[in-house]
């Protein structure tokens, strides 16, 4: 029974919150840029709104057009379940975990990808290919950040991984970390939420046949994810392990703001990336994983 | 009843099945059915009792006297074999039928028997000569196979090809089992760890049987004959007569010590093979080739896991090495599932539309919805994604090479990279298989043949939904099917299973996580259809950025779905473009074609053979049948051995 109250309290807490971090980034963005710019929870009426609407399906669609993004939605909610969150340690923890939660959130990419393509539209055949793409780089990232927590811990378990510090390559890993971040949930540099040009974008494009609620689960689901890497970043570079509970709550709610905010700064500072670019700043993330990786390796296991 | 009746029944019912094949149809798919689950059964037993069968009549096949054994190893791809086998075997008596192919199907049911019995007894021999008999009857039986359409010039170069490499490999293993014969006195096989002296003969087996399993330089037979054999043949090759390759890697590097290197090679071809193997697999057009290569990739991913157990097995059988092998063993059935699977569903599709080329279909799941069902979910589980059965393979896999990075040994460095490489090939087998459901299932159909399609029957639909339920159940429940895993790893080495019993409790909890995962996706996917109804929907055109009228060829198609890909393995796919661009304000005529060949086919193995042809061209010129030269020829030797005799002062 305390295990169900466990997963239902967190499982609410993580669908709660996640809307948030877009509404705090666009939030940065205007303040920035001068204007007041949209409602913190400017998210949670889009999707309530999308959730009331009907729906327009392409005359080409298969069920997978509705079902994809239900089902990425469960995967992204799965790898929520696995990802400890500070003191209070993950609902589910066993050998092994890291790796299910990176590949439940490619399962994720896998649904959306399918779910877009069949608008037979070249530009979500465009959005996905690049998306797909891109991954591949971000997937060695990710590995190689996960083996740099590896060799730091000796467990192949998030909640062991996560407790300490990354040592001296915290920054490096941070670097790494928040490269993949951008990449994954597509910010500027590598994809620009806000474009309205259908031939650059990556992420939006691949949406653009989805209405009503399959869109609602979209959106949902990527703002989770963005929360799943904020909290990951944060927990990976944060000691939290070694705080007291509520210092690493504080702690935890702290970096994921400052997270959102250099999001929003970044986003307002720097133009996006030309594409033959982005595998490059891609596979700098990476280099910065492979750097940690290694000073993790000469610092030797704590 | 015992196995060795299971066994009786099993081979009785194979060769019954090769009698009646030309004449009785139906029996021959009866008896088939019967030897496969016989033989099914047999493995099963011993998986579960792990006794070992053995078998020793007074009984002599040249000098040498009959000797089968059923052990751990055997029996694991026995299984894969005899479902493989059966349930193939009922997918081509509706698709490769006596009615559509009244030539060609017939002798083609005798082969297919005798290409099972053959594997079997491969799998069964304990004597390096009879090993090496059947061995090559086998080979044989796939070559007659392969080329079931040798009216088409591109089934019998692919044959021609596949029995010329196949012969090189047996040329390997000739060698291999001589030389272990003459060093050991015997041609018995069996556990000889003790002789160090055999540990070079490791090599040749490596070359040969790699040819067998298409490890990445050795695998230029692999795409063409599996791309031009009928789909329940490309089924087998790669579910099932590829891993004989694997069974013989894996076999003798139990039985016999191996060089110290020998770990590293195999883990070394294993990331190569992986990595290389799903890039070539993007560049493919045609959807049999681009699954052929994904075998490629596949056998990558096993012989990482087999390269570090054996690095393990040499550096004090370190306990991540026992992880490494079952994931390796696992993935060899979790391949033959899907892989079979996915062929199975390419062979509906070309049996619908009469064509491999991925630009030209689209939208098939509208006319064939249980094709393409199920050609998803052999994507997803091949792609190594969770609820399915490939991500417990690879996680097995990844969890060894992560032990062997935090235990810091010698090992560490080259596990990363391997772990590195193992996520890259995730990726890139997703994007592939993104790429595939999409092009061929999803959208709008790009011509004609793919509007007037029809889904297949049930004899062809069943086999896929028993293959798809495979990879599901090893997905959700993979803790059923441990015990076989412990079996069959136990008889590799015995030193390195015994000292690292296996917590099955990860394994446990994985399985739950996937069930529940599998219960949410359904509920989840229900919930949202029912919102979506319940809302409302209204049907349009897909939007095109405003154009009035789309035409279906404006979808992507493979080769720009890919071209990313493509782009960063340009260095070794090579890719021949042929391009037309639009010219003049009034473009008449443009096209653009892009075609990725075998590089290692075309670049290094057909310039070194044609140099030895031209060589061999040359030197014919000596031997050309005219008396008067060989006397010449004569009178020169004997010259030449008096200069010397005279020069070099002969006693």
């Amino acid at each position: 029974m305390m295990v169900a109250l466990d997963i239902f309290l967190r499982l609410a807490a993580w669908l709660l919150l996640a809307p948030l971090l877009p509404g705090i980034i666009n939030k940065v963005k205007a303040w920035v840029a001068g204007r007041r710019g949209p409602p913190m929870l400017q998210l949670y009426f889009d999707l309530a709104k999308l959730w009331r609407k009907g729906v327009v399906l392409s005359t080409a669609v298969s069920p997978m057009h509705v079902l994809g993004p239900a089902m990425a939605w469960v995967a992204i909610l799965g790898a929520a379940l696995l990802l400890p969150v500070g003191p209070a340690g993950a609902s589910l923890s066993f050998r092994g975990d890291a790796l299910l939660f990176v590949y439940l959130l490619a399962f994720a990419r896998f649904c959306i990808a399918l779910a877009s393509l069949d608008t037979g539209s070249a530009f979500e055949g465009m959005g996905v290919a690049r998306e797909v793409s891109y991954a591949v780089l971000s997937e060695a990232a990710i590995i190689t950040a996960l083996l740099t927590l590896c060799v730091q811990t000796g467990s192949v378990s998030l909640a062991t991984m996560l407790a300490p510090s990354a040592g001296a390559g915290a920054a490096l890993l941070a670097a790494g970390l928040f490269g993949v971040l951008l990449a994954e949930n597509c910010r500027v540099p590598f994809d620009d939420p806000n474009t309205h040009l259908e031939l650059t974008m990556i992420h939006e494009v691949m949406v653009l046949g989805h209405s009503g609620p399959p869109l609602a689960a979209i959106l949902h689901g990527a703002s989770l994810k963005l929360l799943l890497f904020a909290v990951l970043l944060a927990e990976a570079v944060l000691p939290l392990g070694k705080l007291s509970l509520l210092q690493a709550i504080g702690a935890l709610i702290a970096s994921v703001f400052v997270v959102a905010i250099a999001i929003g700064l970044v986003e307002s500072l720097l133009a996006r990336l030309a594409f033959r670019r982005v595998p490059l700043l891609l596979t700098t993330a990476f280099l910065f994983c492979l750097f940690a990786l290694l000073v993790a390796w000469k610092g030797g296991t704590p | 009843m015992t196995p060795g009746w299971l066994m009786l029944i099993a081979g009785g019912g194979v060769v019954a099945g090769i009698f009646s094949a030309f004449k009785l149809p139906r029996v021959w798919l009866a008896a088939t059915l019967a030897g496969a689950i016989a033989a099914f059964a047999a493995a099963a037993w011993m998986l579960a009792t792990g006794v070992v069968w053995n078998w020793q009549p007074d009984f002599v096949i040249g000098g040498e006297k009959l000797h089968l054994q059923l052990d751990g190893i055997s029996a694991f791809f026995l299984i894969l074999l005899s479902v493989l086998g059966g349930a193939v075997a009922l997918y081509s008596s509706e698709y490769w039928s006596d009615k559509n192919h009244p030539a060609s199907a017939p002798p083609g049911r005798a082969w297919w028997n005798g290409m099972l019995l053959n594997m079997g007894f491969v799998l069964l021999c304990a004597n390096g000569l009879h090993f090496l008999i059947v061995w090559e009857i086998f080979t044989v039986c796939a070559y007659f196979l392969i080329t079931r359409e040798r009216q088409r010039p591109a089934a019998r170069a692919a044959g021609w090809l596949y029995l010329a490499a196949s012969h090189v490999a047996m040329i390997f293993l000739f060698a291999f089992f001589a030389l272990l014969s003459a060093r050991t006195g015997s041609w018995e096989l069996g556990p000889m760890r003790d002789h160090p002296e055999l540990a070079p003969l490791f090599w040749l087996a490596l070359v040969g049987f790699g040819i067998k399993a298409g490890i990445f330089p050795l695998h230029i037979w692999l795409p063409s004959a599996h791309a031009n054999a009928p789909s329940h043949v490309s089924a087998i090759l790669s579910g099932m007569a590829i891993k004989m390759g694997i069974y013989g890697l894996v076999r003798f590097t139990g039985w016999l010590p191996t060089p110290d290197l020998s770990g590293w090679v195999v883990a070394a071809l294993g990331v190569v093979s992986a990595v290389l193997g799903v890039a070539f697999a993007l560049g493919q057009h045609d959807l049999k080739r681009l699954l052929a290569y994904h075998s490629v990739e596949n056998i990558g991913i096993i012989l990482i896991g087999l390269g570090f157990a054996m690095i393990a097995a040499s550096h004090g059988n370190a306990a991540w090495g026992q992880l490494a092998l079952a994931g390796a063993l696992l993935h060899v059935w979790n391949h033959g599932l899907f892989k079979a699977l996915l062929f199975l569903g390419a062979g509906s599709v070309l049996h619908a539309t009469g064509t491999r080329e991925m630009s030209r279909l689209g939208g098939l799941w509208r006319a064939m919805p249980w094709t393409a069902s199920l050609f998803a979910l052999g994507a997803t589980a091949i792609a190594g994604l969770p609820p399915l059965n490939g991500f417990v393979s690879e996680w097995l896999v990844y969890l060894g090479l992560f032990d062997a990075v935090s235990a810091h040994g010698p090992a560490a460095f080259a596990a990363i990279l391997a772990a590195i490489a193992l996520g890259m090939t995730g990726a890139l087998a997703l994007a592939c298989f993104v790429k595939v459901c999409g092009v061929v299932f999803l959208g709008l159909p790009r011509t004609e043949i793919a509007e007037h399609v029809h889904e297949c029957g049930w004899r062809m639909r069943l086999p896929m939904l028993v293959l798809g339920t495979a990879c599901v159940a090893i997905g959700l429940v993979p803790i059923l099917f441990w015990p076989a895993l412990a079996t069959a790893s136990a008889a590799w080495q015995p030193a390195l299973t015994t000292a690292n019993a296996l917590p099955s409790a990860p394994l446990v909890t994985l399985g739950a996580f996937h069930l529940a995962l599998a219960a949410l996706v359904i509920l989840a996917a229900i919930f949202l259809w029912r919102r979506v109804k319940q809302n409302g929907v209204s049907r349009a055109g897909t939007w095109d950025c405003g154009y009035a009228a789309p035409t279906p060829r404006m979808q992507y198609t493979a080769g720009s779905f890919a071209g990313i890909f493509t782009g960063w393995f340009d260095w070794i796919l090579r890719p021949q473009r042929h391009a037309h661009l639009p010219e003049e304000i009034f473009p008449a005529h443009a096209d653009f074609e892009e075609h990725t060949p075998e590089t290692v086919l075309e670049n290094v193995v057909e310039p070194a053979s044609s140099l030895v042809m031209r060589v061999s061209m040359a030197v014919r010129h000596l031997q050309h049948g005219r008396v008067q030269s060989y006397i010449f020829y004569l009178l020169l030797g004997l010259a030449v051995l008096a200069i010397l005799a005279v020069m070099g002062g002969a006693k």
